[in-house]
């Protein structure tokens, strides 16, 4: 009887209308509450929105090209964010970055350290897919049973990633002293330079995720796989590279957000389980398997995240974005973007 | 052009095609007729690389071509068009026939294939900034055999063109897959409407439990009594031919 009731599209929205118009009193009539403080709540939310946005991104990616969902995507954040320290000591450490740019050479270091966490752990995704996950494609994946395996394959694999990562790096929190020059003021807002280079490659790299997807024609290949691997069999793509491809895109745009990351907190083994989580329930509220919806997943979960930590307590922290995906998932099933089945051949 | 050799195969551990022989003349129609459960998509399906073939041969143009992967068998020149409404429904018209075109590597040949396509189906033409999931059947149906028509192939199989169409939108398709042979392609054709298939095809092919029962010219196909009962049921769909 339960399962028979369901709200109607214009309910759910009414719903989550009244949803965040209480939200909004609320931490309206917080003490904490200023123009300021809104301000950089929104800097802030949209900051840490775009991270969970990438992040999320990857995991809609995948739940679309493999029809699973990846429990491992939060390591290769984390590897991404050890590759782009690896790099960026590496160079700042030498002379030669010194000799050549002295005075931007903290610049010149992270980019390179940015460029080097998407490059390397896109091939990292492509080796670990056409690996371990490949017999398990080959045998039918998605709904199947090879597919159940693959998702036992994906919490296997981020134990197997951390320890690889213990070994190399051992446990210890490492500081992330990405010399990116002093905070800059925004709208009264004193920014570290970190948070805008979050915010402005964040949107860099989904600008050209979206340009990618949409006006190239690999972009093509990617999405018709990702709707229907029968059908892009059909018209002649190789599937299997495609996959590969994507798992490969994911785990790219994973390793970038750890790098921006990661000069924000510290870089240690443990900082993949909550992102993946994160990202999950951004991918969630924005409807799991759209992209655009994972982004606007992220920045909403980014917002309410930063905003319930700062005008109600910070100590929750980590529990917001799960309470927001707990309300939308009872009120919104489909999540902003999501269709109500996703038809398959 | 397309020879297909005591052809068994099978989905999981089903074994439904049970040895087929087949030949497709270059440049003709050809008809593979059956009823429900026969195995006439899964020829289909082995022939285009989507499920594997156990044991036997299908060569096209001479070269073998069984258990190659798919987008090589497409490459080759031989396109196979799924059982209607199978597009992408979340893409623009245009943007579903060139992807039917993926396998191209020059820009202007996939203009002058869009062109063509337009000019055989031109209500494409007039919905090609539509998204796919708003057409109507039977202008799916012409997407789906526009778009398997952009990768310049020498043969193309559909799959039941007219299942689930109003009889003058199957006439004007069927019409449209005669031009389409004129133009130099070959067609195989499988399809339950039988009296139509056999008026449009040179040379039928009748399959019962996976292996082929009976074949001839369709003409002489189209007044056997042997098909019309022992295989199709009996009665019916021949009788007033």
């Amino acid at each position: 009887m339960f399962k028979t009731f369901k709200f109607t599209r214009k309910v759910e929205n009414i719903l989550m209308l009244i949803f965040t118009a209480i939200f909004l009193v609320y931490i309206s009539l917080s003490p904490d509450m200023n123009i300021d403080s809104l301000k950089g709540v929104l800097i802030i939310g949209v900051t840490v929105g775009i991270i969970y946005g990438l992040v999320a991104v990857g995991i809609s990616l995948i739940y679309t090209g493999l029809d699973v969902v990846n429990f491992s995507h939060g390591e290769f954040f984390m590897i991404g964010a050890f590759t782009g320290l690896t790099v960026y000591n590496f160079l700042v450490d030498g002379e030669l970055i010194y000799a050549i740019f002295p005075e931007a050479y903290g610049v010149v270091g992270y980019v390179i350290g940015l460029f080097f966490a998407f490059v390397l752990m896109g091939l990292f995704g492509v080796f670990i897919e056409r690996v371990f996950l490949r017999p398990l494609t080959k045998k039918g994946g998605g709904y199947t049973v090879a597919g159940m395996g693959i998702i036992i394959c994906g919490f296997g694999l981020s134990v197997i990633l951390q320890n690889v990562a213990y070994l190399i790096w051992n446990p210890t929190a490492h500081p992330f002293h990405a010399d990116l020059g002093l905070p800059i003021n925004i709208a009264g807002i004193t920014l570290p330079m970190t948070y805008l280079w979050m915010l402005v490659t964040g949107f860099v790299v989904a600008g050209a995720l979206y340009f990618f997807l949409n006006k190239t024609k690999m972009g093509l290949g990617v999405r018709a796989v990702a709707f229907s691997k029968d059908i892009s069999n059909l018209v002649g793509i190789n599937v299997p590279l495609y996959i590969s491809i994507i798992f490969g895109i994911a785990c790219a745009l994973a390793g970038i957000a750890g790098t921006l990351v990661g000069p924000t907190y510290q870089v240690v083994v443990y900082m993949g389980y909550i992102i993946l989580l994160k990202a999950f329930a951004s991918a969630v509220v924005g409807g799991f398997g759209s992209l655009p919806g994972a982004i606007v997943g992220g920045f909403t979960v980014g917002l309410f995240e930063t905003a319930c930590s700062f005008f109600i307590s910070g100590s929750h922290k980590d529990a917001y974005a799960f309470l927001l995906m707990v309300v939308v998932l009872l009120i919104k099933p489909t999540g902003f973007f999501g269709v109500q089945v996703k038809m398959k051949a | 052009m397309l020879k297909i050799n005591s052809l068994i195969s099978g989905y999981g551990s089903v074994q439904i095609l049970n040895g087929a022989n087949m030949k497709v003349e270059a440049q003709s129609i050809v008809a593979l007729l059956g009823g429900n459960g026969t195995g006439k998509s899964t020829i289909l399906k082995a022939c285009s690389g989507l499920i594997r073939s156990w044991s036997g041969s299908i060569s096209f143009n001479g070269e073998e071509i069984h258990n190659k992967p798919p987008h090589k068998i497409v490459e080759k020149g031989l396109v196979q068009v799924t059982q209607g409404k199978d597009v992408f429904p979340a893409m623009s018209v245009i943007e579903n026939l060139r992807l039917g075109g993926f396998v191209l590597n020059s820009k202007q040949k996939l203009e002058d294939n869009l062109q063509k396509v337009f000019d055989y189906f031109p209500r494409l033409d007039e919905r090609k900034n539509q998204l796919a999931a708003t057409l109507s059947g039977g202008e799916l149906q012409m997407l789906c055999i526009g778009r398997g028509l952009m990768s310049n192939p020498k043969m193309i199989m559909l799959d039941e063109p007219s299942a689930a169409l109003a009889p003058q939108i199957v006439l004007d398709i069927f019409k449209n897959i005669n031009r389409i042979r004129k133009d130099g392609l070959t067609v195989l054709v499988v399809e339950q409407n039988v009296r139509m298939a056999l008026l449009l095809a040179d040379y039928g092919y009748v399959i019962k439990d996976g292996v082929i029962k009976v074949e001839g010219d369709s003409k002489k196909l189209m007044y056997d009594d042997t098909v019309k009962d022992s295989y199709l049921g009996g009665g019916g769909t021949t009788a007033n031919v």
